[in-house]
């Protein structure tokens, strides 16, 4: 580092006073509408039978079109499909799509092309996270044996082309709520000419080919993805913006000065601290509303004492949900007293814990936990594991306090990063688990078919009964017999007290004003094909 | 010196092979795995994605497989970053990392040396004072709240709205605030080194001497003491140099820069071990390189210093 001293002190004066004084303000063509969103963490794959994160299925959701859409309040509605019949037996759904489809390179787009996608979904050599959504939730007949490799024909999938325009999905047992994952983010259709020819690179936007309102032209690792209007998509004509920048935003405080700044127009999360202040500032452009996550708090049955029921309603009982959610975690959580989220038409059982006065909780905490033979002379201690995400580690460490100022718990907090509160999960060493689950999709079974005691989650929760509701709401086809039978399991479920439940979670978005269309939903599906920009 | 070189380069083998080593069977320590994540995942799923990672083999067949993959030049797959290898996200990464890091080492180094000489010369005048003030609040408070507040003064829509908030990359007034708010603790650093050596230096005798021969004070101090003063600071320069330019998750994340920094924190809370180990041994790489260069130079200037 042996330089002349004069020169870079001249060179970099000369940086620091263009920077302060050219400060430049060049923007985009006016004629094309542009909007900004912010995507959060980097990109980490944009293959469509791969990906799994909510982030980039935005940006997959533009780009590829599935055989259902949503509309702006998570409503199916028709997309490559225009419509499709059920069979009686729930078992056989036979899509019909529309005419003249085409990929974004204007080749045709036909049912083999949906065939081909969820089988290489399924296709073990394609290693995808969501193979199992073929597997366990919606059982397409087949898909089980195909993907773990017993029987390697694709042909074996009960998927299948019979022409152009027809496609049928048959399942091994009745999913009545299969139509929610027939959309872009499970179910795209896969262009294989690309696949073939440039393996891994077939999704490099100078490779690309799709199917959806948008076609993405570029895609900058740690920065942004490009996207523009595809002419060849079905319903070009009511794609309302031109071009569609989503740009990587891994701090949530810089996405919200630069939403301030005008250089974004939607974010991906707001911080919790900040809802309040940006409320008052901004009014109805701050969107926070209940997202498909449940937090509750989990309790080792196979671990003495937490195998007594009368501890875990106890220690359910002394959770103050209206201090803890509304005083102290806030960040637009909202205090949820079932196991699943709040949801159209289910009536959904409720743990009585919310609805009692404080006092009668209390004394009623006091006794249970005396009943189940603690007090003064024979203190409890447990640990709390807990993800150290700033708000679930905020709700383990008030209801630690909660658990001691009430019944003199020694309650401790263990907080680590999300992989080894997984695996500390598995491991089943655990007292508590400071729990969360966020659904496939905003139904009732997402959250129930999770905590059956066949699906072998790890809570090691043997209830018949539970099975057999479950069984029988499975076979039913009427969507309001089938809500009642749910509600019936998931009141086995919160009369065991295996969870204490605590909240729904949060989708928090900033969405300038001059954005319409936007609506908010649980599931937080927002095609940009919906939207428009407003002149201002 | 040649031989020399040869000699560092060929000891920094063993080096690198035991940073590969500590850190390939450190992170497996950790709980958890790359693909955990998932709750609801089979098992089937699962066990696909594992055996396309390799992750089902015992772990000296995996590491086996890595060091082979070294030998060719190849860092393997990340495992979050599913669309890239390790390489591509480095060769991706590392230029803006190179960039800001270098510009921002040019401004701490210019403005240190400068601040360190004025403080040295005029010692308890009021220039020394506002030299020690700066460096102190350079030193004293961190980066994380220096670039927000950076942002909330002169960022667009907010303050005095001089200069863009992120958007890399872009042309010199995006590199500003980055720059900046990366340059302030290594100005602080190298003022006060600066300072303290320089004050040593020109008690020196050969600086008595060269007042004496009556060559006036700013040639004596330019032509003689700054060449002796300068030494520690180019000890340090390297290192810190080392770090500056592989990246600070920081500043990278609040001006939202796309560089390699933030991996080193990123994979380590991901499991991905590839990207890990890649970054790591890129790291490690760069601060023995760096080093190099700082002995080589440091046999340049100084005259004590022979590599013969």
């Amino acid at each position: 580092m042996a330089f002349s001293c004069r020169r870079p002190l001249q060179a970099a004066s000369l940086a620091i006073g263009l920077g302060l004084f050219g400060v430049l303000s060049a923007g985009p063509a006016a004629a094309d509408s542009v909007l900004n969103r912010g995507i959060g963490a980097t990109i980490g794959t944009l293959d469509p039978q791969v990906n799994f994160l909510a982030t980039e299925g935005f940006i997959l959701d533009d780009i590829y079109e599935g055989l259902i859409d949503y509309d702006a309040n998570g409503q199916i509605v028709p997309g490559a499909a225009e419509k499709w019949d059920i069979s009686d037996d729930g078992l056989t759904y036979t899509f019909h799509l529309r005419d003249g489809l085409k990929w974004s390179s204007g080749e045709p787009l036909v049912a083999q092309d949906f065939v081909n996608g969820i089988v290489r979904t399924l296709d073990p050599a394609t290693a995808s996270d969501k193979a199992y959504i073929f597997v366990t939730t919606v059982a397409v007949a087949g898909a089980g044996d195909f993907n773990g490799g017993t029987n390697k024909d694709p042909a074996s999938v009960g998927v299948t082309a019979p022409d152009a325009k027809t496609l049928v999905i048959k399942l091994a047992k009745p999913a009545p709520y299969a139509l929610l994952l027939m959309s872009s983010f499970y179910a795209p259709p896969l262009h294989k000419p690309s696949l073939d020819k440039f393996g891994k690179d077939f999704i490099k936007p100078e490779n690309i080919v799709s199917n959806g309102a948008y076609k993405m032209v570029e895609n900058v690792p740690q920065s942004h993805v490009t996207l523009v209007r595809n002419p060849n998509y079905w319903d070009a004509g009511s794609v309302k913006i031109d071009k569609i920048v989503y740009k990587v935003t891994e701090d949530d405080n810089t996405a919200v000065k630069l939403w301030r700044a005008g250089d974004l127009d939607i974010t991906i999360d707001i911080p919790s601290d900040q809802i309040d202040k940006l409320k008052a500032e901004f009014g109805d452009q701050v969107h926070v509303s209940p997202s498909t996550e449940t937090v509750y708090e989990s309790f080792n049955l196979k671990k003495p004492p937490f195998d007594n029921p009368k501890l875990r309603e106890a220690l359910s009982l002394a959770v103050d949900r209206d201090a803890l959610i509304n005083k102290v975690v806030k960040g637009g959580y909202s205090v949820n007293c079932g196991y699943t989220i709040p949801i159209a038409d289910y009536d959904a059982p409720k743990v009585p814990d919310c609805a009692m006065a404080k006092a009668d909780r209390i004394a009623k905490a006091k006794q249970l936990f005396a009943d189940a033979g603690f007090g003064p002379d024979k203190p409890l201690s447990l640990a709390i594991e807990s993800t150290n995400s700033d708000s679930p580690k905020k709700i383990a460490e008030t209801i630690a306090v909660m658990w001691k100022q009430t019944l003199g718990i020694d309650a401790k907090v263990h907080a680590q990063d999300r992989d080894g509160w997984l695996a500390a999960f598995s491991a089943g060493t655990w007292d508590v688990f400071n729990d969360d689950l966020v659904g496939d999709f905003a139904g009732p079974e997402s959250y129930l078919s999770y905590m059956d005691p066949r699906a072998e989650s790890g809570y090691n929760w043997p209830s018949p009964e539970f099975e057999a509701a479950m069984d029988k709401a499975v076979a039913t086809s009427d969507k309001a017999a089938r809500y009642k039978l749910l509600a019936e399991a998931e009141k086995v479920l919160l009369d065991s007290y295996l969870t204490a439940p605590i909240a729904a979670g949060p989708n928090r978005h900033l969405v300038r004003s001059t954005v319409k269309g936007w609506g908010d939903n649980p599931p937080d599906w927002h095609s940009s094909r919906l939207l428009s920009i407003a002149p201002q | 010196m040649f031989a020399y070189v040869i000699r560092r380069v060929v000891g920094s083998v063993p080096t690198l092979f035991a940073l590969t080593v500590i850190t390939f069977f450190m992170m497996r320590v950790a709980p958890g795995g790359p693909f955990s994540g998932s709750r609801r995942i089979t098992k089937d799923a699962l066990a696909n994605i594992e055996r396309a990672y390799h992750l089902d083999e015992p772990l000296w067949l995996q590491f086996a497989r890595y060091i082979w993959g070294l030998l060719h030049f190849d860092f393997g797959p990340s495992m979050t970053y599913r669309d890239y290898t390790v390489s591509e996200l480095i060769r991706a990464g590392f230029p803006t990392s190179l960039e800001v890091g270098l510009w921002a080492m040019l401004l701490a180094s210019v403005t240190g040396i400068a601040l360190g000489i004025a403080g040295a010369l005029r010692r308890n005048h009021p220039i020394d004072y506002i030299a020690g003030a700066v460096a102190m609040t350079g030193l004293a408070i961190p980066i994380f709240v220096i670039g927000p507040v950076l942002q909330l003064t002169f960022g667009h829509g907010h303050g005095l709205g001089w200069l863009p908030l992120t958007d890399w990359p872009g042309d010199l007034p995006h590199k500003i605030m980055p720059v900046v708010t990366l340059a302030l603790p290594n100005i602080a650093y190298v003022s006060r080194l600066m300072r303290g050596s320089m004050i040593e230096t020109i008690r020196a005798n050969y600086v008595r001497t060269a007042r004496a021969k009556g060559i006036g004070e700013w040639r004596t101090i330019a032509r003689h003491a700054f060449k002796g003063a300068i030494l520690p600071v180019v000890a340090y320069l390297g290192p810190a140099t080392a770090i500056t330019i592989t990246g600070s998750i920081v500043v990278e994340q609040i001006f939202q820069i796309p560089g390699i920094g933030r991996h080193f924190v990123t994979a380590a809370t991901n499991r991905d071990y590839p990207l890990m180990l890649g970054v790591t041994l890129f790291y490690g790489a760069i601060v023995i390189f760096a080093n190099l260069l700082t002995d080589i130079v440091r046999g340049l200037i100084d005259p004590k210093v022979s590599y013969e």
